[in-house]
């Protein structure tokens, strides 16, 4: 699989991270605010309630020791009451607004002066409820509340949900890593068999089957296109090997033709040097052809050049090659570690070859001789050129003194 | 150890209650050349308040018996429910005492005289208050207590309990000895 660009693209499981995280996030904060701005609410209104009943109790608690004219008491009264950790303070004021007894929840130490802030944001006005003495009204009570109890629940809140976002980031990742796991895997596969096809060529490898319905969809047009390709690829070097054969080889005779000899000759001179032996080349010419090509047509002349060519290939020992230059000439290499002497003797089999006749088409069967003249490397020379202007003088000699009884 | 300390929370609240009930109400006794007699009228006037007959009572006739002390102003309290207080000078041989008074005011008496007289108005609508009984043992609901400046009351919760008379239970908590 390619390594990612050192650009900031982000892999598949960040992004499957992010939106998770944003998800969960949403979700989180919508759900704590929503339970937090439900619970203040409601807990406040149980709180005003509460504080109306204890301001309703203390009333109905102080009415006869304000009858009997009795402040301590009345004072005793209100502490018995008023004794809760929802009441911040108590104030009994009389008809004409003067204050007859407090009470003052006992100080809360550090948090105190925080607590009242928050105290007075809550409950910005005390709860006032009168004391009634038969028809009359003889004094009137005033709760503050205390919000040390709705400052806990926010508190408590807000740590619930930071431990919750804490829980989500760590949920949000192995969500991400098992999604990774189960959506990125059939991909990293496609992705791998799409570079091995790419780079190394092997139109052999096909994706697995993902086990996700679009994924398995993709991984199965992907197959089909890579046996396509592999179809594809099949012909164009089943192409290209007709292409070389045609272009290495004589099409009549089926011999190498001259490219591939110019080839295989320095190929076999490497050879040579390498493993510090000699070989020959061996140059053939076929008398008297033009008169056969003359008197007989092309046809005969073809036809004998075919059996000259099959003739030559039976000769060849593993190892040595035939190969046809054009018209009537033909050329062997010998397999390296050949001897003259061993190309003398496959000379002279050859020439003895061509006694039997040939059928040409027409039904006359005429004989054919050649000439044949060999060079060997590297005694010879060691330049092709040279070699194979060796082998051509050797021949020509061999056609002036009148070789093959022709 | 926790069970120990679960119950002492349990019944802080009861002792928080029960701890203002062991000091009486006490009504400061104002200036004045008559101030006894004023703070006496001021608490009676208060008992009455929480005093309920089985009918109302538009005027509450008020027998005083014996030598009453500090009963001079008596009848000048008004009710917040608008009833006035009549005295009435009840004798000491008086045969059906309940038929006359709501309330019997007992100053000092001889202790055959006053126990004859509780025991007439007992089981009837006639609320009885005694003005010079520190030990409240002569059968009274309400026992008046002088101190220097203050002035509070006992209740005896047996003859309020016998009696058809109402005393709204608040008044148990600032009496001394109280519930």
């Amino acid at each position: 699989m390619a390594e990612p660009s050192p650009t900031a693209m982000p892999t598949l499981r960040q992004l499957l991270a992010r939106a998770h995280l944003r998800l969960i996030l949403f979700a989180v904060l919508m759900a704590g605010l929503t339970l937090t701005v439900t619970g203040v609410t409601v807990i406040r209104g149980y709180a005003a309630r509460n504080l109306t009943l204890i301001a309703q109790t203390v009333a109905y608690t102080v009415e006869p020791a304000l009858v009997f004219d009795d402040v301590d008491a009345a004072r005793r009264g209100i502490a018995t009451v008023a004794a809760s950790e929802s009441v911040r303070s108590v104030e009994l004021h009389g008809r004409d607004g003067r204050l007859i007894a407090a009470w003052n929840q006992p100080d809360r130490g550090m948090t105190g002066g925080l607590s009242r802030i928050v105290d007075a944001l809550f409950w910005p006005s005390p709860v006032r409820v009168p004391v009634h003495h038969g028809p009359v009204v003889v004094a009137e009570v005033q709760v503050f509340g205390d919000a040390g109890g709705l400052g806990r629940y926010i508190l408590s809140g807000v740590a619930t949900a930071l431990a919750c976002l804490g829980l989500t980031i760590v949920a949000t990742q192995l969500l991400a890593r098992r999604l990774q796991r189960d959506v990125t895997g059939p991909l990293a596969h496609i992705a791998d068999v799409a570079h091995a096809v790419r780079t190394d060529r092997q139109f052999d490898r096909r994706v697995p089957a993902a086990g996700i319905q679009e994924v398995d969809q993709f991984a199965r047009d992907f197959n089909a296109l890579l046996d396509e390709l592999d179809e594809w690829h099949a012909g164009i070097l089943n192409e290209n090997r007709i292409l070389e054969r045609q272009a290495t080889r004589d099409p009549l005779t089926g011999l190498g033709n001259r490219a591939m000899f110019e080839r295989e000759l320095t190929a076999t001179m490497a050879q040579a040097d390498e493993s510090d032996t000699s070989f020959a080349v061996i140059y053939v010419d076929v008398n008297r052809f033009k008169q056969v090509n003359d008197s007989h047509g092309h046809d005969a002349g073809d036809v004998m050049l075919i059996v000259i060519a099959a003739r030559l290939r039976m000769a060849l020992r593993p190892g040595d090659m035939a190969f046809r230059l054009g018209g009537d000439e033909f050329a062997l290499i010998l397999a390296a570690g050949s001897t003259r002497t061993e190309a003398d003797q496959l000379s002279g089999q050859i020439g003895e070859g061509m006694i039997q006749p040939i059928m040409l088409p027409s039904g006359v069967s005429i004989r054919s001789s050649l000439s044949i003249g060999s060079a060997l490397y590297p005694q010879d020379s060691v330049d092709p050129r040279a070699l194979l202007r060796h082998a051509d003088a050797a021949m020509y000699a061999a056609k002036a003194r009148g070789d093959g009884r022709n | 150890m926790r069970s120990l300390l679960f119950w002492l929370l349990l019944m802080t609240p009861t002792v928080t209650v029960a701890l203002p009930l062991a000091r009486p109400v006490a009504m400061p006794i104002g200036p004045g050349p008559d101030r006894m007699a004023a703070g006496v009228a001021r608490m009676v006037g208060s008992i009455l308040e929480f005093t309920r007959w089985p009918t109302e009572r538009p005027v509450v006739r008020m027998c005083m018996a014996g030598a009453v002390a500090h009963g001079d102003q008596l009848d000048e309290i008004s009710l917040s429910n608008g009833a006035r207080i009549a005295t009435v000078a009840l004798a000491a041989d008086d045969a059906a005492p309940a038929a006359r008074c709501d309330a019997l005011y007992l100053g000092s008496l001889d202790a055959a005289v006053r126990q004859r007289l509780i025991a007439a108005v007992r089981g009837n609508a006639v609320l009885t208050i005694a003005e010079d009984d520190r030990d409240c043992a002569g059968g009274a609901m309400f026992c008046l207590l002088f101190a220097p400046q203050t002035l509070s009351f006992q209740l005896n919760i047996d003859a309020v309990s016998r009696s058809t008379v109402r005393v709204d239970p608040r008044v148990l908590r600032v009496a001394k000895g109280g519930y």
